[in-house]
């Protein structure tokens, strides 16, 4: 386009009057070798908006990842779940606390003690069986 | 399940093509290239929410440009009282442009400029010189008039104007 369109076709675009394809033509005018002396000044505008326009995003756009909801997961994560409650359960109860070992241990000590004691009383108890038997034979006498 | 896969890759289709022209909007308000990116990002993690409704839109790019520029003025909004910008100019342009611009720092003036046009004029300088959008789209995205859009539109071309010849002048002297 001849430079002397070009003036109009500028004063219009200051004024918002241009169509897009005005404005492409202008565009296009910038961009060539052919700009008018008079017009320089406007050239830094021009060309600026077409390095606008090719600018570009370089980063990816990330999504989260779309979930796919089966119905055997919804079963096999209750599964964990009761199975995961049931193993802790379980070893809880195998489990003893220091307070509790502790009188186990006491209750086994003195069952041992008590053990022994009741050894010892049946001990004693078989000599009072033989001292039975000295009554007894003492009563033959003493009739 | 089929019927959810199909969904995703529709959504995709739909959506990632507005990918590029959400960013440079994104990055006119931003200006800052990473912060341009968290908001592309977060704007489509949005759109993934809310993926049902996205077909109840006429137009989901409109839709999804009025959803970044919201969520744009929001962060400027909330970064306003610490002031921090961090600006990296970084323009990836084709061989024949990149001539042009080192022939023409004005180029880099005129980014300076249009950054400190008020939003609202930012927003429509983008969506007509850079994204070429017809008026009447442009004031339905940013839920205003066809005249208030043109107004707006005629001062932001001459702010540029009038700081770029005045620079332009000085260059001369």
């Amino acid at each position: 386009m001849e430079s002397a369109n070009i003036t109009p076709l500028l004063e219009a675009y200051f004024e918002g009057e241009t169509t897009l394809a005005q404005e492409k033509i202008l565009r296009a005018y910038f961009a060539s070798d052919q700009v008018a002396s008079e017009h320089a000044a406007y050239s830094p505008l021009f060309i600026g908006l077409q390095v606008a326009k090719e600018e570009t995003m370089v980063q990816t756009i990330t999504f989260p990842k779309q979930v796919k909801s089966r119905w055997w997961m919804g079963i096999a994560a209750s599964a964990v779940i009761v199975l995961s409650v049931s193993a802790y359960v379980y070893n809880d109860s195998n489990k003893l606390t220091v307070e509790e070992q502790e009188a186990l241990l006491a209750f086994n000590q003195s069952k041992e003690a008590l053990f022994l004691l009741s050894k010892n009383l049946n001990k004693g108890s078989s000599a009072l069986g033989n001292l039975n038997e000295f009554t007894n034979t003492t009563n033959k006498y003493f009739k | 399940m089929a019927e959810l896969v199909m969904d995703q890759k529709e959504f995709l289709h739909t959506v990632l093509p507005f990918k590029d022209r959400l960013y440079r909007i994104a990055k006119r308000l931003l200006v800052s290239k990473d912060e341009a990116e968290d908001a592309v990002q977060e704007v489509f993690l949005k759109l993934w929410r809310g993926k049902q409704n996205i077909k109840k839109y006429r137009s989901p790019e409109a839709f999804a440009i009025t959803m970044t520029k919201n969520y744009c003025l929001d962060r400027l909004k909330s970064k306003q009282a610490g002031n921090m910008k961090i600006v990296h100019t970084n323009y990836q342009t084709s061989e024949n442009l990149e001539k042009k611009i080192e022939a023409n720092d004005g180029v880099a003036l005129v980014f300076k400029i249009m950054e400190n046009l008020p939003e609202q004029q930012r927003m429509i300088l983008q969506l007509r010189d850079v994204e070429e959008f017809e008026f009447t789209e442009i004031a339905k995205m940013l839920d205003s008039s066809e005249t208030a859009i043109r107004v707006g539109l005629s001062r932001a071309r001459k702010t540029v104007r009038e700081q770029l010849i005045k620079k332009h002048n000085y260059g001369i002297c």
